[in-house]
């Protein structure tokens, strides 16, 4: 079979844009985390709480999505029994149900954006948005290094298991000490050797980047981009003293 | 290479490595945030502990305008994340101010070094301005997180408290920023890295 | 095509200390189109130094002072912005896990192009040409996460290909392949030999380039020492290239070597139960139901990356926690806790296992508490492996070969009667290499077990006098 990178890519399209989910970010931290809007929102926090799921869904992202639910049954189990039980564990109930219920809609969108977004796709938007090098340069070596510093720190930790050494007397600033500075070499080292690499390669021309990534609208992205200005509408209109319904 | 200015390409990679470290470490601590007792700690525990990359963040920055890009960088991830709008705001602040004064020191000046992070960890405050910006309000919306977790928190955060995260910050990003400079001198120079 | 004239250099103060070791002085080489040039000598010899100066890092990556002109196509590569070079001369590093900019490998195949900023349609196309020439389908559409080290390389040398300079540079591509690896990358500079690329390759390990080139320039201390041509080569034999410090000429397989397992008189330690799956997978890494191995001596674990090689390593430290298997040894069971005392891994990124502010202070954490007169037998320690003369250094700032032998010090001193070494010779010369066989001989006359994972056949023939290989694994 001959291969065609332009027909992976194409395959390897989301089902939204990730300006998209950019925006729908936004709105979920806005309204359903940060509580913005009143009375009237209510039933539109309803939907955009959904959201996530839905989207986990159509991606076909199955062992995220029952996670969620998971989470979501064992917050409302927690409030549920709450009543039932001796005073300090009802306390208890009430204060984990209260968080896993409402951060478990910020975390899917979230666990919904790492999952179905690569770090391509991600810059290609941020190129689209016309943000500048200032801004994608940095973004997109952050991105690269995160997963090598996770590995970096594991391998730091299994050298201090091998040689012994173990914190649980030592005091707090050797812990630092101990963990901090190999990490920090090797990830300035790694990161020089990265930086040499990228700019062999002409990474930082005063060109505009093409990117082989393939993103843009399509009816998808038209319809939620709609839903998030109509979020936006009803809250000013709510602001301004207009009852919807 | 000093007479160019502007910001090159290697200038741009130094920032996304160092805001790896820092980024990486501000996520491990702001886990414990979710709790409320640790929730104020979070002006304690990132300056000090980002002293350690960012001092050494420093002593890389030759060109005008990468303590300011490092500091939208961060508004933009914190936006990312969910935090809202409000960090990005502090960040653009904050990462001028610290810009500015290293500047006046043109860039090497180990004591504005100093001066200059503790401006720039102010940039945290912005994580709690949505909280103090309209205190009643906040908590009316959060009605659902359970009486206790409101209860905890407005006991942890009278509004007085403003101020005092906001010099807390400022505070322990001196501290952080004297830690950094003494693992640089202890370590970082003398493994080659400076 | 390439032209150095008189060119002297010496590393600023900015880079590291041991810059001035690292230094040109006076080098005049030029290159012609099409030709194949192999730099090589020892370590800091400065033939990594000569290709920054041709990719342009010199002077617009790492500082330093210059004399004398550096020409690529007539053009001085100092009065050119990088991303003007790039054009030109393309080049693969040694390492393969830092010198990716992507997370995937398509992306990173488009990479050059893309900051070029060439149309979409065009990228495609060459991506799928070089695809296509090189047959590595496979590898399309992966993250770099999951390939092995050799799959890596072969994706930077593609993407060398994607972007199409006329120079190519290859700076130690080698260092961390296994033969089969070693033998595709052959392949890659076959393809670029025919379509009449220029390369100049630094490199220790030449047997697997040796009929292939058409110069071999060595260098000494920042000078070249000798040239020798197309027919000078062929004369020469190993045994003029030892003598020379330079690495062997002819390409072996390590699995040649032919070593026994375990032989009769040898002091059992045996292995039982050594499997191991990762986390979510069902094919398992390590099947070893039951291996004997010799105690006292040098066993060399070979066979191709991604066999679990390390993997066993890890395990037979007990630094998995899911691990069932044991180590019968004297006659005791010893289950992962134990290994873990008894154990001691130098692991490939040593800076990695090494804490402190000092090599002496290093030591010192080792040393069971309550040693009598510490200090004095770590300084014992320290001189036994050469380091005698850097208590104070920075254990970050040493160079590759000390600190392993810091790393394997400190071993020495928690009193650690199994020593494993997970590839200790990559990127290393012929004198670091064979400095590293003599110190496990002069270990294992001290009793200490010693096992290594390597693919360095040099390195086998030298000190190894057992050896596990890819047919034991499964």
């Amino acid at each position: 079979m001959e291969y065609s990178s332009k027909q992976s890519q194409e395959k390897r399209r989301g089902f939204i844009d990730p300006r998209t989910k950019l925006a729908l970010i936004l709105i979920l931290a806005l309204f359903v985390m940060g509580g913005l809007g009143g009375e009237q929102m209510q039933p539109l926090k309803m939907i955009l709480s959904a959201l996530p799921f839905a989207l986990l869904l159509a991606e076909k992202q199955w062992t995220r999505f029952f996670r969620g639910v998971c989470i979501l049954v064992c917050g409302y189990a927690l409030l549920w029994i709450m009543p039932y039980l001796p005073a300090v564990l009802s306390y208890f109930a009430l204060f984990c149900g209260g968080i896993l219920t409402r951060f478990v809609v910020t975390i899917m969108m979230g666990e919904y954006v790492i999952a179905t977004t690569s770090v391509s796709e991600f810059i290609s938007a941020m190129e689209k948005l016309c943000m500048p090098q200032q801004v994608t340069i940095p973004l997109s070596v952050m991105f690269r290094l995160f997963p090598t510093i996770g590995a970096e720190w594991k391998s730091i930790r299994r050298a201090m298991r091998m040689r012994g050494i173990h914190l649980g007397g030592a005091k707090a600033g050797q812990v630092v000490e101990y963990q901090m500075v190999p990490m920090m070499t090797s990830s300035v080292r790694i990161g020089e050797e990265l930086s040499a690499s990228a700019l062999t390669r002409g990474l930082g021309a005063p060109v505009k980047r093409t990117n082989i990534c393939r993103i843009g609208f399509r009816a998808q992205d038209y319809l939620m981009l709609v839903g998030c200005l109509f979020v936006v509408c009803a809250w000013i209109l709510e602001m301004c003293g207009v009852r919807l319904w | 290479m000093n007479e160019d200015k502007k910001l090159n390409g290697r200038d741009l990679i130094n920032i996304g490595i160092y805001g790896a470290i820092y980024f990486v470490i501000l996520f491990a601590v702001a886990m414990l945030g979710m709790i409320p007792i640790f929730l104020p700690l979070l002006s304690v525990f990132v300056p000090i502990l980002g002293g350690i990359p960012f001092m050494l963040f420093l002593t890389r920055v030759k060109n005008p305008g990468m303590i300011f890009v490092f500091a939208m960088i961060m508004g933009i991830l914190m936006l990312l994340t969910g935090m809202g709008p409000w960090p990005l705001l502090t960040c653009a602040a904050a990462g001028l101010l610290a810009e500015l004064v290293l500047k006046s020191g043109d860039y090497r000046d180990a004591k504005k070094a100093v001066l200059s992070y503790g401006l720039f960890s102010m940039w945290i405050f912005g994580n709690y301005l949505p909280l103090f910006t309209d205190y009643e309000g906040y908590f009316a919306q959060r009605a659902d997180y359970g009486q206790a977790y409101i209860d905890a928190v407005q006991k942890l955060m009278p509004l007085w408290m403003a101020p005092v995260l906001l010099i807390a910050c400022f505070v322990c990003g001196i501290i952080g920023g004297l830690l950094g400079r003494a693992l640089l001198k202890k370590h970082f120079e003398k493994a080659g890295l400076v | 095509m390439v032209e150095l004239k008189n060119v002297t250099f010496r590393y600023g103060a900015a880079e590291n200390q041991n810059g001035a070791k690292n230094s040109l002085s006076g080098v005049d080489l030029s290159v012609k189109d099409g030709e194949f040039v192999l730099l090589t000598g020892p370590s800091g010899c400065g033939k990594t130094t000569i290709l920054r100066l041709i990719n342009g890092l010199i002077p617009h990556f790492y500082q330093g002072e210059t004399e004398g002109t550096v020409l690529v196509e007539g053009k001085e590569i100092r009065d050119m912005e990088l991303y003007d070079t790039a054009r030109l001369v393309g080049t693969v590093f040694q390492n393969p896990r830092t010198q990716f900019y992507n997370v995937d490998t398509t992306g990173e195949l488009a990479f050059g192009c893309e900051n070029r900023g060439l149309p979409e349609e065009q990228i495609y196309q060459r991506i799928d040409d070089t695809v296509a020439s090189l047959g590595i389908e496979k590898l399309m559409d992966r993250s770099i996460f999951h390939l092995s080290d050799g799959e890596k390389q072969k994706i930077a040398c593609s993407g060398v290909n994607v972007s199409g300079p006329d120079l190519i540079l290859l700076d130690e591509p080698s260092a961390n392949l296994d033969f089969e690896a070693t033998m595709a990358l052959r392949n890659m500079i076959l393809s670029w030999r025919s379509k009449g690329k220029t390369i100049i390759a630094a490199e220790h390990r030449i047997a697997y380039l040796w009929d292939l080139i058409d110069r071999a320039v060595i260098l000494e201390n920042g000078r070249i020492a000798r040239q020798f041509t197309r027919n000078e080569l062929s004369v020469l034999t190993p045994e003029d290239l030892a003598q020379m410090g330079l690495r062997t000429n002819i390409m072996e397989a390590p699995e040649k070597s032919l070593l026994p397992v375990y032989q009769e008189n040898d002091e059992p330690m045996i292995l039982h139960d050594f499997n191991f799956s990762y986390r979510g997978r069902k094919q398992p890494v390590l099947q070893i139901p039951h291996l004997r191995l010799a105690a006292h001596e040098i066993t060399a674990v070979t066979g191709n990356n991604g066999l679990g090689k390390t993997t066993f390593l890890s395990c037979l430290c007990g630094l998995e926690k899911r691990f069932r298997g044991t180590l019968e040894y004297k006659g005791r069971n010893y289950s992962n806790r134990d290994r873990q005392k008894l154990c001691y891994l130098v692991m490939q990124d040593t800076g990695n296992q090494l804490f402190t502010e000092s090599v002496l202070e290093e030591v010192l954490i080792s040393l069971p508490k309550n040693t009598e007169n510490a200090e004095g037998r770590a300084a014992e320690l320290l001189r036994r492996l050469d380091l005698g003369e850097y208590p104070d250094r920075h254990p970050q700032s040493l160079s590759g070969g000390q600190k392993q032998r810091l790393a394997i010090a400190c071993a020495l001193a928690s009193g650690r009667e199994i020593l494993l070494l997970d590839e200790p010779t990559s990127g290393l010369d012929y004198g670091h290499m064979k400095e590293t066989a003599d110190m496990l001989k002069k270990l294992r006359d001290m009793g200490t077990t010693v096992l290594v994972v390597t693919h360095d056949t040099e390195l086998i023939r030298h000190c190894c006098s057992r050896m596990i290989s890819e047919s034991s694994f499964q």
